[in-house]
Protein backbone atom coordinates (compact mmCIF):
# COMPACT_ATOMS: atom_id res chain seq x y z
CA UNK A 1 0.00 0.00 0.00
CA UNK A 2 0.96 3.15 -0.56
CA UNK A 3 2.67 4.86 2.40
CA UNK A 4 0.16 6.76 4.62
CA UNK A 5 0.77 10.02 5.89
CA UNK A 6 2.98 13.03 4.55
CA UNK A 7 5.77 12.29 2.93
CA UNK A 8 7.73 14.77 5.23
CA UNK A 9 6.58 12.49 8.09
CA UNK A 10 4.72 14.80 9.95
CA UNK A 11 1.30 14.24 11.06
CA UNK A 12 -1.83 16.59 11.13
CA UNK A 13 -2.66 18.94 8.45
CA UNK A 14 -0.11 20.23 6.59
CA UNK A 15 -0.51 24.28 5.84
CA UNK A 16 -2.20 25.30 2.91
CA UNK A 17 -0.11 25.08 -0.31
CA UNK A 18 0.99 28.71 -1.13
CA UNK A 19 1.21 29.29 -4.71
CA UNK A 20 1.45 32.91 -4.65
CA UNK A 21 -1.71 33.14 -6.43
CA UNK A 22 -3.96 33.11 -3.32
CA UNK A 23 -4.96 29.73 -3.50
CA UNK A 24 -5.58 28.02 -0.03
CA UNK A 25 -5.93 24.45 -1.21
CA UNK A 26 -4.66 21.69 1.06
CA UNK A 27 -0.61 20.19 0.15
CA UNK A 28 -2.55 16.86 -0.97
CA UNK A 29 -4.80 18.56 -3.26
CA UNK A 30 -1.30 19.83 -5.42
CA UNK A 31 0.15 16.23 -4.94
CA UNK A 32 -3.14 14.49 -6.49
CA UNK A 33 -4.13 16.78 -9.15
CA UNK A 34 -0.12 16.14 -10.54
CA UNK A 35 -0.91 12.65 -10.62
CA UNK A 36 -0.66 11.44 -14.43
CA UNK A 37 -3.95 9.35 -14.46
CA UNK A 38 -7.39 10.90 -14.46
CA UNK A 39 -10.18 10.26 -12.07
CA UNK A 40 -13.85 10.90 -12.62
CA UNK A 41 -16.73 10.60 -10.68
CA UNK A 42 -19.13 9.94 -13.21
CA UNK A 43 -20.89 6.53 -13.90
CA UNK A 44 -19.94 4.62 -16.82
CA UNK A 45 -22.99 6.17 -19.37
CA UNK A 46 -22.03 9.99 -18.03
CA UNK A 47 -18.51 9.17 -19.03
CA UNK A 48 -19.18 7.61 -22.21
CA UNK A 49 -21.57 10.31 -23.37
CA UNK A 50 -18.91 12.88 -22.30
CA UNK A 51 -16.16 11.11 -24.56
CA UNK A 52 -18.48 10.95 -27.20
CA UNK A 53 -19.16 14.95 -26.75
CA UNK A 54 -15.88 15.51 -27.43
CA UNK A 55 -14.91 16.20 -23.66
CA UNK A 56 -11.58 14.56 -21.84
CA UNK A 57 -12.07 13.82 -17.53
CA UNK A 58 -9.13 15.27 -16.15
CA UNK A 59 -9.52 15.11 -12.20
CA UNK A 60 -12.06 14.58 -9.76
CA UNK A 61 -12.27 17.68 -8.00
CA UNK A 62 -13.89 19.06 -4.83
CA UNK A 63 -14.07 21.79 -2.63
CA UNK A 64 -15.02 22.21 1.07
CA UNK A 65 -15.66 24.51 3.81
CA UNK A 66 -16.73 23.86 7.41
CA UNK A 67 -18.76 26.52 9.07
CA UNK A 68 -19.94 27.34 12.22
CA UNK A 69 -23.86 28.07 11.61
CA UNK A 70 -24.82 30.61 14.26
CA UNK A 71 -28.13 29.66 14.18
CA UNK A 72 -29.74 31.10 17.28
CA UNK A 73 -26.41 33.40 18.25
CA UNK A 74 -25.99 37.76 18.00
CA UNK A 75 -28.40 38.88 15.73
CA UNK A 76 -30.85 35.62 15.40
CA UNK A 77 -32.71 35.56 18.63
CA UNK A 78 -34.17 32.46 20.16
CA UNK A 79 -36.23 33.86 22.19
CA UNK A 80 -39.64 35.47 21.37
CA UNK A 81 -39.89 39.12 21.39
CA UNK A 82 -35.75 39.81 20.47
CA UNK A 83 -36.41 40.37 16.93
CA UNK A 84 -34.16 41.92 15.12
CA UNK A 85 -36.93 44.73 13.69
CA UNK A 86 -39.11 46.21 15.28
CA UNK A 87 -42.54 45.21 15.52
CA UNK A 88 -44.77 45.58 11.97
CA UNK A 89 -43.75 45.41 9.10
CA UNK A 90 -41.80 48.59 8.78
CA UNK A 91 -38.92 47.90 10.66
CA UNK A 92 -37.17 45.84 8.60
CA UNK A 93 -34.21 47.27 6.42
CA UNK A 94 -35.74 48.44 2.78
CA UNK A 95 -35.67 44.65 0.90
CA UNK A 96 -36.23 42.49 3.85
CA UNK A 97 -39.48 40.45 4.23
CA UNK A 98 -41.03 40.98 7.37
CA UNK A 99 -44.42 41.20 8.62
CA UNK A 100 -46.72 41.60 11.68
CA UNK A 101 -50.05 39.92 12.49
CA UNK A 102 -52.29 40.95 15.32
CA UNK A 103 -54.45 39.02 17.85
CA UNK A 104 -58.25 39.39 16.22
CA UNK A 105 -59.69 38.88 19.42
CA UNK A 106 -60.31 42.51 20.68
CA UNK A 107 -57.70 42.91 22.85
CA UNK A 108 -59.58 40.47 25.38
CA UNK A 109 -56.44 38.37 26.68
CA UNK A 110 -57.36 34.89 27.90
CA UNK A 111 -54.19 34.63 30.01
CA UNK A 112 -50.78 35.75 29.85
CA UNK A 113 -49.69 32.92 27.44
CA UNK A 114 -52.17 34.41 24.78
CA UNK A 115 -49.73 35.01 22.15
CA UNK A 116 -51.02 38.69 21.38
CA UNK A 117 -49.40 39.23 18.31
CA UNK A 118 -46.88 37.46 15.63
CA UNK A 119 -44.09 37.96 12.99
CA UNK A 120 -42.64 36.54 10.00
CA UNK A 121 -39.15 38.39 8.98
CA UNK A 122 -36.01 37.19 6.60
CA UNK A 123 -32.96 36.03 8.19
CA UNK A 124 -30.38 37.24 5.99
CA UNK A 125 -27.49 36.34 8.26
CA UNK A 126 -28.41 33.04 7.55
CA UNK A 127 -28.83 33.36 4.54
CA UNK A 128 -25.16 35.14 4.29
CA UNK A 129 -23.65 32.28 5.80
CA UNK A 130 -25.10 29.66 3.95
CA UNK A 131 -23.52 32.08 0.63
CA UNK A 132 -20.48 32.55 2.57
CA UNK A 133 -20.12 28.60 3.20
CA UNK A 134 -21.36 27.11 -0.78
CA UNK A 135 -18.81 30.10 -2.40
CA UNK A 136 -16.09 29.06 -0.22
CA UNK A 137 -16.38 25.31 -1.07
CA UNK A 138 -17.27 26.56 -5.06
CA UNK A 139 -14.32 28.78 -5.39
CA UNK A 140 -12.13 25.76 -3.91
CA UNK A 141 -13.48 23.55 -6.28
CA UNK A 142 -12.78 26.17 -9.39
CA UNK A 143 -9.65 26.30 -8.42
CA UNK A 144 -8.72 22.59 -8.60
CA UNK A 145 -10.43 22.70 -12.25
CA UNK A 146 -7.86 25.59 -12.63
CA UNK A 147 -5.00 24.08 -11.42
CA UNK A 148 -5.66 21.34 -13.72
CA UNK A 149 -6.28 23.12 -16.84
CA UNK A 150 -9.69 22.20 -17.26
CA UNK A 151 -12.19 24.57 -19.28
CA UNK A 152 -14.81 22.80 -17.46
CA UNK A 153 -16.77 20.77 -14.40
CA UNK A 154 -19.37 18.29 -15.38
CA UNK A 155 -21.64 16.47 -13.20
CA UNK A 156 -21.43 18.70 -10.03
CA UNK A 157 -22.77 17.22 -6.68
CA UNK A 158 -23.13 19.48 -3.73
CA UNK A 159 -24.32 18.66 -0.55
CA UNK A 160 -24.26 20.88 2.74
CA UNK A 161 -24.61 18.60 6.30
CA UNK A 162 -24.16 18.78 9.79
CA UNK A 163 -21.31 17.04 11.35
CA UNK A 164 -21.96 14.79 14.18
CA UNK A 165 -21.03 16.60 17.70
CA UNK A 166 -19.36 19.46 16.26
CA UNK A 167 -22.01 21.88 16.06
CA UNK A 168 -20.98 22.72 12.69
CA UNK A 169 -22.34 22.55 8.94
CA UNK A 170 -19.95 21.15 6.35
CA UNK A 171 -20.22 22.18 2.48
CA UNK A 172 -19.04 19.80 0.31
CA UNK A 173 -18.99 20.06 -3.84
CA UNK A 174 -17.43 17.82 -6.32
CA UNK A 175 -17.05 17.32 -10.41
CA UNK A 176 -14.98 16.30 -12.38
CA UNK A 177 -13.36 18.72 -14.38
CA UNK A 178 -12.89 18.76 -18.11
CA UNK A 179 -10.99 19.28 -21.20
CA UNK A 180 -12.63 20.22 -24.58
CA UNK A 181 -10.73 18.18 -27.12
CA UNK A 182 -9.13 19.99 -29.80
CA UNK A 183 -9.62 23.13 -28.03
CA UNK A 184 -7.08 25.55 -27.59
CA UNK A 185 -5.79 25.66 -22.95
CA UNK A 186 -7.54 28.88 -21.31
CA UNK A 187 -4.90 29.52 -18.79
CA UNK A 188 -6.36 31.99 -16.40
CA UNK A 189 -9.97 31.58 -17.01
CA UNK A 190 -12.85 30.49 -15.23
CA UNK A 191 -13.74 27.12 -15.78
CA UNK A 192 -17.03 26.88 -16.59
CA UNK A 193 -19.41 24.27 -14.41
CA UNK A 194 -22.85 22.07 -14.44
CA UNK A 195 -25.07 20.05 -12.22
CA UNK A 196 -25.48 17.87 -15.76
CA UNK A 197 -23.69 15.35 -17.00
CA UNK A 198 -23.65 12.78 -19.57
CA UNK A 199 -26.93 12.93 -21.98
CA UNK A 200 -28.62 15.33 -19.83
CA UNK A 201 -25.54 17.87 -20.75
CA UNK A 202 -25.86 16.50 -24.58
CA UNK A 203 -29.24 17.41 -24.83
CA UNK A 204 -28.42 20.81 -23.66
CA UNK A 205 -25.77 21.75 -26.17
CA UNK A 206 -28.00 20.48 -28.63
CA UNK A 207 -30.62 22.25 -27.75
CA UNK A 208 -27.78 25.38 -28.25
CA UNK A 209 -27.13 26.29 -24.68
CA UNK A 210 -24.04 25.94 -22.82
CA UNK A 211 -23.51 25.94 -19.23
CA UNK A 212 -22.36 28.80 -17.44
CA UNK A 213 -21.93 27.82 -13.79
CA UNK A 214 -23.94 26.41 -10.64
CA UNK A 215 -25.58 28.76 -9.04
CA UNK A 216 -27.10 28.10 -5.82
CA UNK A 217 -28.85 30.17 -2.99
CA UNK A 218 -30.68 29.95 0.59
CA UNK A 219 -33.66 32.00 1.50
CA UNK A 220 -34.28 31.97 5.83
CA UNK A 221 -37.63 32.65 7.15
CA UNK A 222 -38.51 32.59 10.78
CA UNK A 223 -42.33 32.67 11.97
CA UNK A 224 -43.07 33.49 15.27
CA UNK A 225 -47.26 32.64 15.74
CA UNK A 226 -49.75 34.62 16.83
CA UNK A 227 -52.50 33.01 18.67
CA UNK A 228 -54.58 31.99 15.81
CA UNK A 229 -51.15 30.34 14.31
CA UNK A 230 -50.50 28.68 17.46
CA UNK A 231 -54.15 27.42 18.06
CA UNK A 232 -54.36 26.53 14.30
CA UNK A 233 -50.71 24.41 14.41
CA UNK A 234 -51.10 22.68 17.95
CA UNK A 235 -54.72 21.56 17.17
CA UNK A 236 -56.63 23.60 20.18
CA UNK A 237 -60.21 24.79 19.18
CA UNK A 238 -60.28 28.67 19.32
CA UNK A 239 -61.55 29.83 22.71
CA UNK A 240 -64.73 31.60 22.35
CA UNK A 241 -66.43 33.60 25.20
CA UNK A 242 -68.62 31.30 27.39
CA UNK A 243 -67.02 28.53 27.10
CA UNK A 244 -66.24 25.67 24.65
CA UNK A 245 -64.30 26.52 21.34
CA UNK A 246 -64.42 25.58 17.62
CA UNK A 247 -61.93 24.28 15.23
CA UNK A 248 -62.35 25.63 12.11
CA UNK A 249 -61.10 24.34 8.36
CA UNK A 250 -59.27 26.95 7.46
CA UNK A 251 -55.62 28.09 5.97
CA UNK A 252 -53.29 28.97 8.23
CA UNK A 253 -52.41 32.17 6.79
CA UNK A 254 -49.59 33.17 8.77
CA UNK A 255 -47.42 29.88 7.88
CA UNK A 256 -49.01 30.10 4.42
CA UNK A 257 -47.10 33.66 3.57
CA UNK A 258 -43.79 32.93 5.53
CA UNK A 259 -43.66 29.67 3.15
CA UNK A 260 -44.85 31.71 -0.18
CA UNK A 261 -41.94 34.49 0.95
CA UNK A 262 -39.44 32.06 1.37
CA UNK A 263 -39.66 30.54 -2.18
CA UNK A 264 -40.30 34.34 -3.44
CA UNK A 265 -36.66 35.38 -1.91
CA UNK A 266 -34.87 32.41 -2.90
CA UNK A 267 -35.64 32.90 -6.79
CA UNK A 268 -34.93 36.19 -6.49
CA UNK A 269 -31.57 35.52 -4.86
CA UNK A 270 -30.73 33.39 -7.66
CA UNK A 271 -32.35 35.41 -10.26
CA UNK A 272 -29.63 38.10 -9.27
CA UNK A 273 -27.12 35.86 -10.01
CA UNK A 274 -28.43 35.13 -13.66
CA UNK A 275 -27.52 38.20 -15.67
CA UNK A 276 -29.23 38.02 -19.13
CA UNK A 277 -28.63 34.39 -18.78
CA UNK A 278 -31.58 31.30 -17.73
CA UNK A 279 -31.77 28.58 -15.39
CA UNK A 280 -31.90 24.93 -16.51
CA UNK A 281 -33.21 22.30 -14.32
CA UNK A 282 -33.93 24.29 -11.22
CA UNK A 283 -34.60 22.32 -7.90
CA UNK A 284 -35.88 24.10 -5.07
CA UNK A 285 -35.70 22.09 -1.47
CA UNK A 286 -38.17 23.56 1.52
CA UNK A 287 -36.93 21.97 4.34
CA UNK A 288 -39.23 23.25 7.76
CA UNK A 289 -37.53 23.18 11.35
CA UNK A 290 -40.43 22.83 13.69
CA UNK A 291 -39.90 24.61 17.05
CA UNK A 292 -42.58 24.96 19.35
CA UNK A 293 -46.43 26.07 19.33
CA UNK A 294 -46.24 27.11 16.06
CA UNK A 295 -42.99 28.77 15.75
CA UNK A 296 -40.82 27.69 12.83
CA UNK A 297 -37.95 28.40 10.48
CA UNK A 298 -38.38 27.32 6.72
CA UNK A 299 -35.45 27.50 4.80
CA UNK A 300 -35.72 27.02 0.90
CA UNK A 301 -32.47 26.32 -1.15
CA UNK A 302 -32.80 26.82 -5.27
CA UNK A 303 -30.04 25.19 -7.31
CA UNK A 304 -29.74 24.32 -10.92
CA UNK A 305 -26.96 25.21 -13.69
CA UNK A 306 -26.92 29.13 -15.57
CA UNK A 307 -26.93 28.39 -19.32
CA UNK A 308 -26.56 31.24 -22.05
CA UNK A 309 -27.89 30.58 -25.83
CA UNK A 310 -24.67 30.05 -28.51
CA UNK A 311 -26.63 28.88 -31.41
CA UNK A 312 -30.73 27.75 -32.54
CA UNK A 313 -31.92 24.67 -32.14
CA UNK A 314 -31.16 21.90 -33.81
CA UNK A 315 -34.63 19.71 -34.40
CA UNK A 316 -33.77 16.07 -32.77
CA UNK A 317 -35.05 12.94 -35.04
CA UNK A 318 -38.45 11.56 -33.97
CA UNK A 319 -38.16 8.97 -30.85
CA UNK A 320 -37.78 5.53 -31.54
CA UNK A 321 -41.23 3.98 -30.15
CA UNK A 322 -39.68 0.77 -27.52
CA UNK A 323 -41.09 -1.89 -25.26
CA UNK A 324 -38.95 -2.71 -22.62
CA UNK A 325 -38.63 -6.36 -21.97
CA UNK A 326 -38.51 -6.04 -17.88
CA UNK B 1 -1.38 -15.09 2.53
CA UNK B 2 -1.01 -14.46 -1.34
CA UNK B 3 -0.85 -17.90 -2.04
CA UNK B 4 -4.01 -20.22 -3.32
CA UNK B 5 -3.44 -23.10 -0.77
CA UNK B 6 -4.35 -20.75 2.04
CA UNK B 7 -7.85 -20.47 0.93
CA UNK B 8 -9.76 -22.29 2.95
CA UNK B 9 -10.25 -26.24 1.75
CA UNK B 10 -14.16 -25.87 1.32
CA UNK B 11 -12.95 -22.68 -1.77
CA UNK B 12 -11.26 -25.65 -2.93
CA UNK B 13 -13.89 -28.08 -3.71
CA UNK B 14 -16.24 -25.29 -4.79
CA UNK B 15 -14.05 -24.23 -6.97
CA UNK B 16 -13.08 -27.69 -8.37
CA UNK B 17 -17.23 -27.95 -8.97
CA UNK B 18 -16.97 -24.60 -10.89
CA UNK B 19 -14.26 -25.86 -12.98
CA UNK B 20 -16.34 -28.85 -14.82
CA UNK B 21 -18.59 -26.30 -16.27
CA UNK B 22 -21.01 -25.18 -14.45
CA UNK B 23 -21.14 -21.48 -13.14
CA UNK B 24 -22.54 -19.71 -10.25
CA UNK B 25 -22.53 -15.78 -10.61
CA UNK B 26 -24.95 -13.04 -8.62
CA UNK B 27 -25.48 -11.29 -12.24
CA UNK B 28 -29.05 -9.99 -12.81
CA UNK B 29 -30.16 -11.38 -16.10
CA UNK B 30 -29.40 -8.29 -17.92
CA UNK B 31 -26.25 -8.57 -16.82
CA UNK B 32 -25.49 -11.93 -18.00
CA UNK B 33 -26.61 -10.74 -21.53
CA UNK B 34 -24.50 -8.22 -21.71
CA UNK B 35 -21.75 -9.52 -20.21
CA UNK B 36 -21.60 -11.94 -22.63
CA UNK B 37 -22.38 -9.42 -24.98
CA UNK B 38 -19.01 -7.65 -24.14
CA UNK B 39 -17.46 -11.30 -25.33
CA UNK B 40 -17.14 -12.69 -21.55
CA UNK B 41 -18.60 -15.42 -19.98
CA UNK B 42 -19.21 -15.93 -16.07
CA UNK B 43 -16.66 -18.13 -14.28
CA UNK B 44 -18.62 -18.52 -10.82
CA UNK B 45 -18.80 -16.54 -8.04
CA UNK B 46 -16.10 -15.47 -5.85
CA UNK B 47 -14.87 -14.06 -2.88
CA UNK B 48 -12.39 -13.42 0.01
CA UNK B 49 -12.89 -12.84 3.49
CA UNK B 50 -10.74 -11.23 6.86
CA UNK B 51 -11.56 -11.10 9.86
CA UNK B 52 -9.02 -8.41 11.41
CA UNK B 53 -9.13 -6.63 14.49
CA UNK B 54 -8.19 -2.77 13.67
CA UNK B 55 -7.28 -1.93 17.77
CA UNK B 56 -6.89 1.40 18.71
CA UNK B 57 -4.92 4.62 18.31
CA UNK B 58 -4.22 7.24 20.96
CA UNK B 59 -4.99 10.71 19.59
CA UNK B 60 -4.74 14.08 20.66
CA UNK B 61 -8.25 15.75 22.03
CA UNK B 62 -7.22 18.74 20.28
CA UNK B 63 -5.09 17.59 17.29
CA UNK B 64 -6.50 16.70 13.56
CA UNK B 65 -4.31 13.92 12.51
CA UNK B 66 -4.30 10.98 10.42
CA UNK B 67 -4.04 7.80 12.63
CA UNK B 68 -1.88 5.34 10.85
CA UNK B 69 -1.85 2.52 12.29
CA UNK B 70 -5.74 2.16 12.13
CA UNK B 71 -5.38 3.51 7.81
CA UNK B 72 -2.94 0.62 8.08
CA UNK B 73 -5.56 -1.81 9.55
CA UNK B 74 -8.64 -0.88 7.46
CA UNK B 75 -6.06 -0.92 4.33
CA UNK B 76 -4.54 -4.26 4.84
CA UNK B 77 -7.83 -6.18 5.81
CA UNK B 78 -9.45 -4.61 2.49
CA UNK B 79 -6.45 -5.85 1.04
CA UNK B 80 -6.51 -9.18 2.19
CA UNK B 81 -10.26 -9.49 1.03
CA UNK B 82 -9.50 -8.84 -2.55
CA UNK B 83 -6.63 -10.73 -2.40
CA UNK B 84 -8.08 -13.77 -1.20
CA UNK B 85 -11.02 -13.26 -4.12
CA UNK B 86 -8.46 -12.46 -6.73
CA UNK B 87 -7.09 -16.05 -5.69
CA UNK B 88 -10.28 -17.73 -6.14
CA UNK B 89 -10.52 -16.20 -9.85
CA UNK B 90 -7.30 -17.17 -10.78
CA UNK B 91 -7.87 -20.53 -9.72
CA UNK B 92 -10.49 -20.85 -12.06
CA UNK B 93 -8.24 -19.21 -14.98
CA UNK B 94 -10.48 -15.80 -15.06
CA UNK B 95 -9.42 -13.38 -16.36
CA UNK B 96 -11.30 -10.86 -14.17
CA UNK B 97 -13.51 -10.09 -11.94
CA UNK B 98 -16.80 -7.65 -12.64
CA UNK B 99 -19.31 -6.53 -9.80
CA UNK B 100 -17.24 -6.32 -6.96
CA UNK B 101 -18.75 -5.45 -3.58
CA UNK B 102 -16.58 -4.35 -0.39
CA UNK B 103 -18.38 -4.70 2.76
CA UNK B 104 -17.53 -4.50 6.17
CA UNK B 105 -19.28 -6.39 8.85
CA UNK B 106 -18.65 -5.96 12.46
CA UNK B 107 -20.12 -8.40 15.27
CA UNK B 108 -21.34 -8.37 18.62
CA UNK B 109 -18.63 -11.02 19.17
CA UNK B 110 -15.00 -9.36 18.44
CA UNK B 111 -14.61 -6.04 19.64
CA UNK B 112 -12.84 -3.86 17.85
CA UNK B 113 -12.94 -6.65 15.08
CA UNK B 114 -14.35 -6.51 11.68
CA UNK B 115 -14.90 -8.87 8.64
CA UNK B 116 -13.84 -7.88 5.72
CA UNK B 117 -15.29 -9.69 2.65
CA UNK B 118 -14.81 -9.05 -0.97
CA UNK B 119 -17.09 -10.83 -3.36
CA UNK B 120 -17.88 -10.77 -7.13
CA UNK B 121 -18.05 -12.63 -10.39
CA UNK B 122 -14.97 -13.98 -12.07
CA UNK B 123 -15.27 -13.87 -16.28
CA UNK B 124 -12.93 -15.19 -18.88
CA UNK B 125 -12.99 -13.55 -22.46
CA UNK B 126 -14.60 -15.86 -25.35
CA UNK B 127 -11.89 -14.97 -27.52
CA UNK B 128 -9.09 -16.69 -25.56
CA UNK B 129 -7.03 -13.71 -25.48
CA UNK B 130 -6.07 -12.72 -22.36
CA UNK B 131 -7.38 -9.58 -20.43
CA UNK B 132 -5.55 -10.23 -17.45
CA UNK B 133 -3.61 -6.49 -15.77
CA UNK B 134 -0.55 -4.87 -16.27
CA UNK B 135 0.29 -7.20 -13.07
CA UNK B 136 -0.79 -10.84 -14.83
CA UNK B 137 -3.82 -10.74 -12.24
CA UNK B 138 -7.32 -10.87 -12.96
CA UNK B 139 -9.16 -7.16 -13.50
CA UNK B 140 -10.91 -6.53 -10.50
CA UNK B 141 -14.02 -3.97 -11.17
CA UNK B 142 -17.13 -2.79 -9.30
CA UNK B 143 -18.84 -1.98 -12.41
CA UNK B 144 -21.97 -3.59 -13.07
CA UNK B 145 -22.63 -5.77 -15.77
CA UNK B 146 -24.54 -2.77 -17.97
CA UNK B 147 -21.42 -0.54 -16.71
CA UNK B 148 -18.91 -3.29 -18.17
CA UNK B 149 -20.42 -3.57 -21.82
CA UNK B 150 -20.53 0.48 -21.66
CA UNK B 151 -16.83 0.67 -20.55
CA UNK B 152 -15.59 -1.92 -23.38
CA UNK B 153 -17.38 0.15 -25.84
CA UNK B 154 -15.18 3.66 -25.27
CA UNK B 155 -11.97 1.86 -26.22
CA UNK B 156 -11.36 1.54 -22.34
CA UNK B 157 -10.77 -1.38 -20.30
CA UNK B 158 -11.05 -2.54 -16.86
CA UNK B 159 -7.65 -2.96 -15.07
CA UNK B 160 -8.55 -3.70 -10.93
CA UNK B 161 -10.86 -1.77 -8.26
CA UNK B 162 -8.27 0.71 -6.98
CA UNK B 163 -9.04 2.31 -3.60
CA UNK B 164 -7.49 4.27 -1.08
CA UNK B 165 -8.29 4.76 3.17
CA UNK B 166 -7.56 7.45 5.69
CA UNK B 167 -8.23 7.33 9.43
CA UNK B 168 -8.27 10.84 10.37
CA UNK B 169 -9.06 12.28 13.72
CA UNK B 170 -10.67 15.85 13.50
CA UNK B 171 -9.37 18.13 16.72
CA UNK B 172 -12.09 18.86 19.36
CA UNK B 173 -12.60 22.63 19.97
CA UNK B 174 -10.94 24.07 22.77
CA UNK B 175 -13.62 26.30 25.44
CA UNK B 176 -11.04 29.17 23.83
CA UNK B 177 -11.99 28.58 20.50
CA UNK B 178 -15.65 28.04 21.23
CA UNK B 179 -15.86 31.67 23.02
CA UNK B 180 -13.89 33.03 20.40
CA UNK B 181 -16.78 32.49 17.68
CA UNK B 182 -19.21 32.02 19.78
CA UNK B 183 -22.82 33.33 18.03
CA UNK B 184 -20.93 34.14 14.67
CA UNK B 185 -21.15 32.69 11.47
CA UNK B 186 -17.78 31.96 10.65
CA UNK B 187 -16.09 29.35 8.50
CA UNK B 188 -13.44 27.28 10.77
CA UNK B 189 -10.49 26.61 8.68
CA UNK B 190 -9.07 24.11 11.05
CA UNK B 191 -12.11 21.60 10.61
CA UNK B 192 -12.08 22.33 6.80
CA UNK B 193 -8.13 21.49 6.58
CA UNK B 194 -8.48 18.51 8.08
CA UNK B 195 -11.65 17.22 6.50
CA UNK B 196 -10.16 18.49 3.09
CA UNK B 197 -6.89 17.02 4.22
CA UNK B 198 -8.09 13.69 4.94
CA UNK B 199 -10.17 13.54 1.83
CA UNK B 200 -7.08 14.17 -0.52
CA UNK B 201 -5.09 11.64 0.85
CA UNK B 202 -7.63 8.86 0.73
CA UNK B 203 -8.00 9.97 -3.21
CA UNK B 204 -4.06 10.43 -3.63
CA UNK B 205 -3.67 6.82 -2.41
CA UNK B 206 -5.86 5.76 -4.59
CA UNK B 207 -4.65 7.30 -7.24
CA UNK B 208 -1.08 5.54 -6.62
CA UNK B 209 -2.42 2.66 -6.92
CA UNK B 210 -4.06 3.17 -10.01
CA UNK B 211 -0.57 4.20 -11.56
CA UNK B 212 0.94 1.33 -10.25
CA UNK B 213 -1.35 -0.79 -12.56
CA UNK B 214 -0.34 1.64 -15.60
CA UNK B 215 -3.92 2.73 -15.97
CA UNK B 216 -4.82 6.52 -17.70
CA UNK B 217 -7.57 6.79 -15.14
CA UNK B 218 -10.28 6.06 -12.82
CA UNK B 219 -13.98 5.54 -13.62
CA UNK B 220 -17.11 5.64 -11.05
CA UNK B 221 -14.99 7.08 -8.29
CA UNK B 222 -17.00 7.46 -4.94
CA UNK B 223 -16.16 8.86 -1.60
CA UNK B 224 -17.20 6.80 1.58
CA UNK B 225 -17.29 8.34 5.10
CA UNK B 226 -17.70 5.98 8.11
CA UNK B 227 -17.10 6.36 12.12
CA UNK B 228 -17.29 2.91 12.70
CA UNK B 229 -16.73 2.09 16.37
CA UNK B 230 -14.51 5.41 16.68
CA UNK B 231 -16.59 7.99 17.98
CA UNK B 232 -17.90 10.87 15.81
CA UNK B 233 -14.38 12.68 15.55
CA UNK B 234 -12.51 9.84 14.34
CA UNK B 235 -14.06 9.37 10.75
CA UNK B 236 -12.55 6.95 7.83
CA UNK B 237 -12.27 8.15 4.32
CA UNK B 238 -12.80 5.27 1.74
CA UNK B 239 -12.03 6.09 -2.09
CA UNK B 240 -12.80 3.61 -4.57
CA UNK B 241 -13.22 3.11 -8.69
CA UNK B 242 -12.34 1.19 -11.38
CA UNK B 243 -8.73 1.71 -12.60
CA UNK B 244 -9.08 1.64 -16.65
CA UNK B 245 -6.32 1.68 -19.22
CA UNK B 246 -7.36 2.69 -22.89
CA UNK B 247 -7.09 0.27 -25.74
CA UNK B 248 -5.37 -0.07 -29.06
CA UNK B 249 -7.29 2.10 -31.77
CA UNK B 250 -9.45 4.63 -32.60
CA UNK B 251 -12.81 3.90 -30.90
CA UNK B 252 -15.80 5.76 -32.63
CA UNK B 253 -18.85 5.21 -30.41
CA UNK B 254 -22.41 5.45 -31.54
CA UNK B 255 -24.42 8.37 -31.62
CA UNK B 256 -27.43 7.54 -29.11
CA UNK B 257 -30.62 7.69 -30.49
CA UNK B 258 -34.39 8.94 -28.87
CA UNK B 259 -36.41 6.80 -27.86
CA UNK B 260 -40.02 6.77 -26.13
CA UNK B 261 -40.83 4.07 -24.16
CA UNK B 262 -44.30 2.67 -24.80
CA UNK B 263 -44.69 0.65 -21.26
CA UNK B 264 -46.43 2.21 -18.40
Amino acid sequence: MPAPGRPDGADGPPDAVDTGTGTDLPEAAGRRLESGSFSSGLTVPDFAACLQMGLRPVALVQGFCVMQWGWYGAGSPYSRGLSPYAFGSGGAPRGVYSESYSCPHGGMVYSNEHRIWGQNYQQPWVEEAWAEGFGSAYSRLVEEAGAVGAHGVIGVVDSTRHLADMNVTEFHILGTAVVVEDAAPAPGATPWTTYLAGQRLAKLVEAGYMPVSVVAALSSVRVWAYCVTEMLMEGRPLSTFGGGGYMPVAEVEQLSRAHLAARSLVREHVRGKLGHDTLQGALIVANTQRLAQGDEVIECALRGTRVRRFKDFDPLPPPRPTVRLT
Amino acid sequence: MTQPQDLPKEAGHRLEELEHGLFTSDLSVNEFLLIKEAGFHPLGFVMGSSIYHTGIQARRWNKSQELTKLTEAMYNARELAMTRMEEEADQLGADGVVGVRLDVNYYEWGRDAAEFIAVGTAVKAEDGVSHRNALGKPFTSDLSGQDFWTIMQTGYVPQGLVMGTCVFHIAHRGLGQALGSMGQNVELPNFTQALYEARELAMTRMQDEANQLGATGIVGVRLEEKSHQWGSHTIEFLSLGTAVTKSAGDVTLPKPITVISLDN
